[in-house]
């Protein structure tokens, strides 16, 4: 038995080598590896674009891009952040993740899960050459209205093609993560007993699985307007662009949610780690979750206060939207009971967390404020409704996945990272972050609209600002780069539990984690 | 598959009960592990579903009342 063992044990590492491993592989931790270098190289283009946005309103005036190619700039930066880069960052962590720390060898669907990487980079490919047909990329904004996305050229047809095939991704994916979690656990770990990470991933899978062929659906509707004689969106021919903006908010909203739900997760395994205390209130986080998830469904038209709706759908959809405001501040409190108390370190990974929990509440706040129908009238598409998000998704969501790269990298690595420097991202980011975005708040009070490239003169102190935030956090984010670079490359050698307060299963295992883990599964109990 | 004990059977006040907490989010650890032995994944989301009917009903009469003064 031992020697069919040992056999078997070797014929597994004659895996392929150089491209055609990674073309092929159907190991979770190179595809998890795959997705993060993805969505990385995503975050850099989409910032690049960002760039490219904050350069031209470092000033009033039209300085560098005609108003058409700014357009195409802002919708494009949307585009490639949300689905590029967040979304499959996310997949990236529950592919490395999910196994181990559930005790499984791998996901359900190996091969399916290549397959739900390999579509991701044709559909970059897509939305990049764009910019290069005729008419350049889509302008229509990330929302891709109608009935300006009815009206423009090519580049659209290639965003709704990228699109649908990223929704293909994010289907096959979760399912995936659904069937691992469901079937795939180790002895004794009951749903109860999962990290809150496996948790939160379950519920967005979830979502996802709801969502994203609304959001199919929706493009798709599009394109045989564009090109097959229908009217659904167009009101000269009896249709509604309303109906679009319904549609896609019903996608939209909970995927706000998709986007955020993982992150709270990556939160709630590393602050009970650095406070060296266990989670607080783990069962009112898994309903505090479940909760949001559900909400998220009955708040999609609070993006649509502006459109003429009847004061009784503005009353409903502005009561309901506060309502997640108690879910989401059990969670808050919850983070903040864990580390009361606690014997807490502020390594860079709690760093970052406890950076989100600041941050990520403010842009919370932000939210309450334009749940408000009256104030919403006000500010809709404004710069305050740009600062808000940036605070869910860039304070949320981005700082949530760099703790969650920092807490797991010397797990993925097997070397310790530059502490020093993984700190100096943290308070750059941080300063810059805030310089960034802090003062948009100000700019949308003041009547700034968002995705126009010239401005009044009375907006250019504060866009200044801005514009050098951006800049500053763009760079920054190449410390970040040479941190992982450096933690690849060498390093001081991670033990296999580097953080004293962490107990999930994956710190069970050797660093780096070896290219088969849990082929015997363990039994928790 | 993990293993987990079969489910005993419970009434559907225990049901409401617990979808009310989870939409409010707060539940006590031992009401939780009690919930997990006793409801089955079918009773929860149909609790759910029910409960976010009601959920939506309770906001649209709310709506119609304010609307009516």
């Amino acid at each position: 038995m031992e020697a069919v063992h040992g056999h078997d044990h070797a014929h597994d590492h004659h895996h392929p080598t150089g491209i055609t491993r990674w073309l092929t592989t159907t190991n979770h931790k190179d595809i998890g590896s795959m997705y993060l270098w993805f969505s990385f190289t995503m975050f850099i283009t989409g910032g690049i674009l960002a760039l490219g946005i904050r350069a031209e309103l470092f000033q009033p005036g039209l300085q560098l891009w005609k108003p058409e190619f700014f357009n195409q700039l802002t919708t494009m930066h949307g585009l490639m952040m949300v689905f590029g880069a967040i979304m499959p960052a996310f997949v990236g962590f529950a592919n490395w993740q999910i196994p181990l720390m559930i005790g499984a060898s791998d996901m359900a669907f190996a091969r399916m899960n290549n397959f739900s990487f390999w579509l991701l980079p044709p559909a970059a490919l897509l939305l990049a050459s764009s910019f290069f047909v005729p008419g350049g990329a889509t302008g229509a904004g990330w929302t891709l209205y109608a009935p300006l996305s009815v009206q423009q050229g090519m580049g659209m047809d290639l965003a709704i093609f990228a699109v649908h095939i990223m929704g293909a991704s994010s289907i096959m994916g979760s399912i995936n993560i659904i069937v691992t979690i469901l079937n795939m656990r180790a002895p004794g770990m009951t749903l109860m007993k999962m990290p809150l990470f496996v948790w939160t991933w379950l519920i967005t899978a979830y979502l996802l699985i709801a969502v994203m062929p609304v959001l199919a659906g929706a493009v798709t509707m599009l394109l045989t307007d564009r090109h097959f004689g229908t009217n659904f969106f167009n009101a000269a021919g009896g249709g509604d662009p309303v109906l679009y903006q319904h549609v896609f908010w019903f996608f939209g909203h909970p995927e706000v949610y998709i986007m955020i739900l993982p992150a709270f997760g990556i939160v709630s395994q590393v602050i009970p780690t650095f406070a060296r205390k266990p989670l607080f209130g783990y069962a009112s986080m898994v309903y505090a979750t479940a909760s949001i998830a559900i909400l998220s469904f009955i708040v999609w038209a609070h993006h649509m206060f502006v459109t003429g709706m009847p004061a009784a759908g503005q009353l409903f959809f502005m009561y309901a939207t506060m309502l997640i405001a108690v879910p989401t501040g059990v969670k808050v409190f919850n983070w903040v009971a864990t580390m009361w108390k606690g014997s807490m370190t502020f390594e860079t990974p709690m760093l970052f967390s406890v950076g989100f929990l600041f941050v990520f509440t403010m842009g919370g706040f932000t939210g309450l404020v334009c749940a408000v129908a009256p104030i919403d009238i006000q500010i809709q598409d404004t710069y305050y409704v740009v600062a808000h998000f940036h605070y869910v998704l860039v304070a949320g969501s981005l700082f949530a996945l760099f703790s969650g790269t920092y807490f797991w990298l010397p797990k993925w690595t097997g070397h310790m990272y530059d502490e020093k420097l993984g700190k100096l991202h943290f308070w750059l980011s941080m300063i810059f972050f805030n310089m960034t975005f802090f003062v948009m708040h100000f700019l949308g009070l003041a009547g700034m609209p968002r995705r126009i490239p010239d401005y009044s003169q009375q907006f250019a102190d504060f866009n200044m600002i801005a514009s050098i935030g951006a800049f500053g956090f763009g760079l920054t984010q190449l410390i970040f780069l040479a941190v992982i670079i450096k933690c690849i490359k060498g390093g001081p050698k991670a033990p296999a539990k580097p953080w004293e307060g962490a107990d999930t299963l994956e710190w069970t295992l050797p660093s780096p984690a070896p290219y088969h883990t849990f082929e015997t599964p363990p039994v928790v109990k | 598959m993990a293993s987990t004990p079969p489910p005993q059977k419970t009434s559907p006040f225990a049901v409401a009960k617990t979808v009310f907490w989870s939409f409010f989010g707060i539940r006590k650890g031992r009401d939780y592990q009690s919930d997990i032995a006793k409801i089955t994944p079918m009773q929860a989301i149909i609790g759910g579903l029910i409960g976010a009917a009601i959920f939506i009903a309770t906001l649209v009469t709310i709506v119609q009342v304010v609307l009516s003064k």
